[in-house]
């Protein structure tokens, strides 16, 4: 277990400047139901009781309950005043938590016609967040590939690709993975025709036979070498961190392993494996608890190892045995 | 970046150019196991064919470099070798492309490396099962490594003390299961051993074996 050792500076202290701006580590996956809100939720709280200050963002404005999980019943603001333009500053989304180092920036009461902020009031999101006074933003992308969910994904320190050991949750994944590298690679792209490819790339039926990003870096290499270079160098920072919830066999433990290999071998980047955590009932119990499982059952399995990938992200080195 | 066909044995098995034969043979059983057929990971990416060419592959790959002849020939032999057959104090730890590249996350799940001692040092059966497939190794590798029949390590796993043999064959089957899934033997063996003395079943059980 996390030993929690507080720092003695104060959660959020008014009026004294942010040392350096904060980590931000957005959860996605493709497919909902797969447990996003539960790890971010119980990642988020580990982390807050190591004595970080963390701030849990539900960016999932279709399906909202981030907030729930972290037992806040009815959330004052949420990031939907900051798509609508009532509140300007994401500091001022801010909701405390039962935890003193957790604050929430919830997610509800979104506008049906347009709840994901466009382009440039994500940017204007992203840059405030950067300005948190907090160590890590956790970002609960909730289910789909849409381009919100994408960028933030794309601009988070650490992406994180949660999945089920089930057929539909890894297809999802590698949906939601191949749009991303898409995203990024176009964003990056320069020069005559290497855009161009991108763009005809994207469609999965591209006249160029191109079925993945390995087969378009290729592609690029041939038109333009430089710029094959690169872009090659640019997306080495691609680099998802894969999390297999609800792990119950030795063969879905393994899952980890083998969709980082398949990321390699048919995508052509490198995702890391983060962790698993294994199925527990009290995990789904905490859920309808509307209490993080560390506190529901502190000892459970399930608690460890979510504990053991919030010390991962945090750098705690971990022992032979896994022990933060 | 290289397609399937062109990647050398070290990249098919994703191990650094100095990896141990340890090292090999862990990657070797990860990656049979991610490319075989029906594998979940494969699922939507991979065709039947592409699988089918990363099988053969990941086999030659480890055929080759699990050899000690063979991986010296082929190092000798191969376009990229800048690492080769590890020797003590060789600075080009990872050779290519940086694989060996340090995640700042620190080290991913090895298998093995999650299950923890319970606190107050009580395994039972369902411990040793948790353990066990945590370590991710199937009772049936447990049976063929210890030679130990898979119906009493089932009954191990169960606590079906009434079922199992003397105490006496207990620690050893117990001694054999827990070193073969990588745990530290002595104080697992004594606490289960201890909680079948507690539980009262093992004398006349002991008296019954004794009696045949």
């Amino acid at each position: 277990m996390i030993r929690v050792q507080p720092k003695l500076t104060s959660p959020f202290q008014a009026g004294s400047p942010p040392t350096r701006a904060p980590r931000l580590i957005a959860l996605g996956g493709g497919k909902g139901g797969v447990g996003k809100t539960f790890v971010t939720t119980n990642v988020a709280v580990t982390l807050a009781r190591m004595g970080h200050r963390v701030v849990a963002m539900d960016a999932d404005l279709d399906g909202a309950n981030l907030h729930t999980c972290l037992g806040v019943a009815n959330p004052e603001v949420s990031l939907a005043d900051f798509v609508a333009g009532r509140v300007n500053e994401p500091a001022k989304l801010l909701i405390q938590t039962r935890e003193s180092n957790l604050q929430l920036i919830a997610g509800t009461h979104s506008n049906l016609h347009q709840p994901q902020p466009d382009k440039t009031r994500r940017v204007e999101l992203l840059r405030g967040l950067r300005r948190l006074d907090a160590d890590y933003v956790l970002i609960d992308l909730g289910a789909g590939s849409q381009p919100a969910a994408l960028d933030y994904f794309l601009v988070a320190d650490e992406g994180l690709l949660v999945m089920r050991p089930e057929p539909t949750s890894v297809e999802n994944a590698y949906s939601f993975l191949r749009a991303a590298f898409y995203r990024r690679l176009r964003l990056a792209a320069r020069g005559h025709g290497v855009r161009e490819l991108v763009e005809e790339a994207t469609d999965q039926r591209n006249e160029k036979g191109i079925r993945t990003p390995h087969d378009l870096m290729r592609e690029i290499e041939v038109i333009s070498p430089v710029e094959g270079r690169r872009l090659m160098h640019t997306m080495r920072a691609f680099r998802p961190r894969v999390v297999v919830n609800e792990a119950r066999t030795t063969a879905d433990i393994k899952l980890g392993f083998a969709v980082v290999s398949v990321c390699e071998k048919f995508f052509g980047f490198k995702a890391d494996y983060l962790g698993y955590v294994n199925y527990q009932n009290e995990a789904r119990e905490s859920v309808s608890a509307r209490e993080p499982l560390c506190d529901y059952k502190a000892d459970s399995d399930a608690a460890r190892y979510l504990s053991r990938i919030a010390a991962k992200l945090a750098g705690v080195p971990l022992s032979r045995k896994g022990e933060p | 970046m290289l397609g399937l066909n062109e990647l050398d044995y070290y990249e098919v098995l994703e191990v650094p150019r100095d990896a141990s034969l340890e090292e090999i043979d862990r990657a070797y059983q990860i990656l049979h196991e991610a490319y075989a057929t029906e594998s979940l990971a494969l699922y939507s990416v991979f065709s039947e064919g592409d699988a089918e060419l990363m099988r053969d592959r990941v086999e030659e790959a480890h055929r080759v470099l699990s050899d000690f002849e063979l991986r010296r020939e082929y190092d000798a032999s191969s376009p990229k070798a800048t690492g080769g057959v590890p020797v003590a104090g060789d600075p080009r730890v990872g050779g290519n492309d940086g694989w060996a590249e340090v995640s700042p996350l620190g080290s991913s799940p090895t298998l093995g490396d999650q299950m923890e001692e319970p606190e107050d040092g009580n395994w039972n059966g369902d411990l040793l099962r948790r353990a066990r497939i945590h370590a991710g190794v199937e009772l049936e590798q447990i049976a063929e490594i210890t030679k130990v029949g898979i119906r009493t390590l089932r009954l191990l796993e169960d606590d079906a003390y009434e079922d199992l043999p003397a105490t006496v064959y207990v620690r050893g089957f117990v001694t054999a299961y827990v070193r073969t899934i990588g745990i530290e033997s002595t104080r697992a063996v004594a606490s289960y051993i201890q909680r079948l003395e507690e539980s009262g079943l093992d004398e006349g059980r002991g008296r019954f074996l004794g009696r045949r």
